[in-house]
């Protein structure tokens, strides 16, 4: 069977560029959706007029709810959106190679849970007050490197690591997490801090600011940067580490690598967002099934595709549910797995089995 | 190119699989490595492609130790064709050929023209050219191979190393890759189950026993019913065809048991 593909090797680079184009109306459009009704013309004056402010020798903004509402509120959350959105699809790609499965996502080894278990901690005993409002998301980072990190240590005790001892190690830690997590918050029996846990792994980009928003979105794009330019180990990772030597790769010290940058990349992104599932595992291999398994197309165009689709997922948590906002990663569960199950039922995309 | 293994010994899961093996392949030579199930022949071609390192002895390329060499700069010099390729993520039949350039590039190098050609030239090798824009997993077992051999081709080595290749595969996709990998002017060291086949095809052939190597030789030499019954304890009679050939006929029931 012929597989017909968007492109073969000239397509990839246009389509790049498109969607680029893509993501920048999307954020354009995005911005005028919101609970309170701004004309559009007064929305783009507030931008305009706010980075005429950010070149040299500019004028000062004038304040005013307007400003307030898109400058302060709205766009930051699109910016985080970009930010989130790109890291999670591309350490969704990666990690999918890096344990060699195709169920595989930027949470599967153990990042999830040690981020539940950090925020457990941060709210429940009190452990990130001197951190301020921010402690479950500084606290849920931080579980989730140190979870990723235990998890390469225990994959690699007894030998050289695999994929197969990876993502068991990953299963045996996030089990160990989440027991925790559940444990103390049955202990402390404080409803209103396990409901604050519960709302903030649901994920939310509410909390988006200009400071940090810099730093994720600075972290998501030199991350997909330099994963882009790993694509060939990428590539020989889903060959398996005897066929990669034959070919001149010694993975075992790359998968280190890509491990703490990836849990990087993810933990930045649960610090602000909280965890938002399916993006990973979804717009990976949405770029899989149009534009084959070539790491050279599927890290820039899994990373401006998951931005593009985090910036519309905002903006239906906000305008779905009259005077409320929808958590994202609900949004993100209801509408990725239903996508995900068309994808496996159309069978013509094997998820890689082929048959 | 010309590889030398000497004494190479390995163990695996602690039992002794290789208890030093020498052996040498000159330049241009298709040397065949015969022995039965479990003989070490296979373990002995991953310690030649390094992906075991022998507990004792070494490999040799052009007379300098393999352990010396980089990975890139092996895999520059030896390619392989493995008898296990199932991937779990699908790739194009380009993909997977252009895979075999990864060894001549740095991390930033982009593929070249001179790259695809490569690639488009060893498909057309393989007689695969049809074939660069299918998906890898839908081929056949035998056209799977072939795009193996192929990724190989395009590695562009002085060696190639054939770990079993025609396992599972039917006769004409064996003759096949033999015939193309005959035709190349490599040096070529192969495992082979097929008696028939290695005499066919092979210079000299080394048969393996037990993790020592029993007899080496020119093929008539070595394919004898004598060595056939030490090394694989069954009762063959070895005859020339009318073209010189040695044909080996197996007697049914002779089984030593």
């Amino acid at each position: 069977m012929e597989r017909r593909r968007w492109g073969g090797d000239a397509a990839w680079f246009p389509v790049c560029l498109a969607l680029v184009g893509a993501l920048v109306l999307s954020l354009l459009l995005a911005v005028s959706f919101g609970t309170v009704s701004i004309p559009l013309g007064q929305v783009y004056e507030v931008i305009l007029e706010e980075l005429r402010a950010l070149l040299p020798g500019g004028t000062a903004p004038t304040g005013g709810s307007v400003r307030d509402v898109v400058w302060l509120i709205r766009l930051p959350r699109l910016i985080l959106a970009v930010g989130v959105g790109m890291g999670l699809s591309v350490c969704g790609a990666v990690m999918q190679a890096i344990v060699k499965n195709p169920l595989a996502d930027p949470y599967v080894l153990g990042v999830s849970s040690g981020a539940y278990l950090g925020a457990s901690l941060a709210m429940l005993l009190g452990l990130g007050g001197f951190l301020g409002g921010s402690a479950m998301g500084v606290l849920g980072c931080a579980g989730a490197l140190l979870v990723s990190l235990g998890v390469m240590a225990l994959a690699n005790l007894g030998g050289r690591s695999n994929a197969v001892k990876l993502l068991l190690a990953g299963t045996a830690l996030s089990a160990v997490c989440a027991g925790f997590s559940n444990f103390f918050i049955f202990l402390l029996n404080d409803d209103h801090a396990a409901t604050a846990v519960v709302q903030w792994s649901m994920g939310s980009l509410a909390a988006a600011d200009w400071g940090s928003n810099a730093v994720i979105v600075a972290v998501a794009v030199l991350g997909s940067l330099f994963f882009w330019s790993q694509y060939r180990n990428l590539n020989l990772m889903l060959l398996g580490d005897d066929c990669a030597v034959t070919l001149g790769a010694d993975l075992h010290r790359w998968r280190l690598i890509y491990l703490t940058a990836a849990a990087l990349m993810v933990g930045f992104a649960v610090y602000k967002a909280g965890l938002i599932g399916f993006v990973g595992l979804l717009i990976p291999h949405v770029v899989r099934m149009l534009f084959g398994t070539d790491h050279k197309k599927l890290i820039p165009i899994s990373a401006l595709l998951g931005a593009i689709f985090l910036v519309w997922a905002d903006v239906l948590c906000r305008v779905i549910l009259p005077g409320n906002e929808l958590p994202i990663g609900v949004l993100t569960a209801l509408v990725g797995a239903p996508v995900f199950v068309y994808l496996m039922a159309r069978k013509k995309y094997g998820f890689g089995g082929g048959d | 190119m010309e590889i030398r293994a000497s004494d190479v010994r390995a163990v695996l899961g602690g039992s002794q699989i290789l208890r030093g093996v020498d052996l040498r392949a000159e330049r241009g030579e298709l040397v065949g490595v015969i022995g039965p199930n479990g003989s070490g022949k296979s373990t002995l071609l991953k310690c030649i492609y390094r992906v075991l390192k022998p507990t004792g002895g070494a490999v040799w390329l052009d007379g300098r130790a393999l352990s010396e060499y980089s990975y890139k700069a092996s895999a520059r010099r030896v390619a392989v064709v493995a008898q296990h390729n199932y991937y779990n993520f699908d790739f194009s039949v380009q993909d997977v050929v252009m895979m075999g350039r990864a060894p001549h590039k740095r991390t930033l190098d982009r593929d070249n023209a001179q790259d695809r050609q490569m690639a488009a030239r060893a498909l057309e090798t393989v007689g695969m050219a049809d074939f660069a824009r299918r998906s890898f997993a839908t081929l056949s077992g035998g056209e799977q191979q072939r795009v193996i051999l192929a990724r190989a081709l395009a590695q562009d080595t002085p060696c190639l190393i054939l770990d079993e290749p025609t396992n599972h595969l039917d006769i004409k996709f064996q003759l096949q890759l033999m015939d193309i990998v005959k035709g190349l002017d490599r040096t070529v060291i192969a495992a082979i189950h097929d008696l028939n086949i290695a005499a066919m095809y092979c210079d000299r052939l080394y048969a393996v026993r037990e993790g020592r190597v029993v007899a080496s030789g020119r093929p008539e030499e070595v394919l004898t019913p004598e060595l056939i019954r030490t090394v694989y304890e069954v009762e063959a009679q070895v005859l020339r065809d009318e073209r010189g050939g040695l044909r080996i006929f197996y007697h049914p029931g002779s089984h030593g048991s």
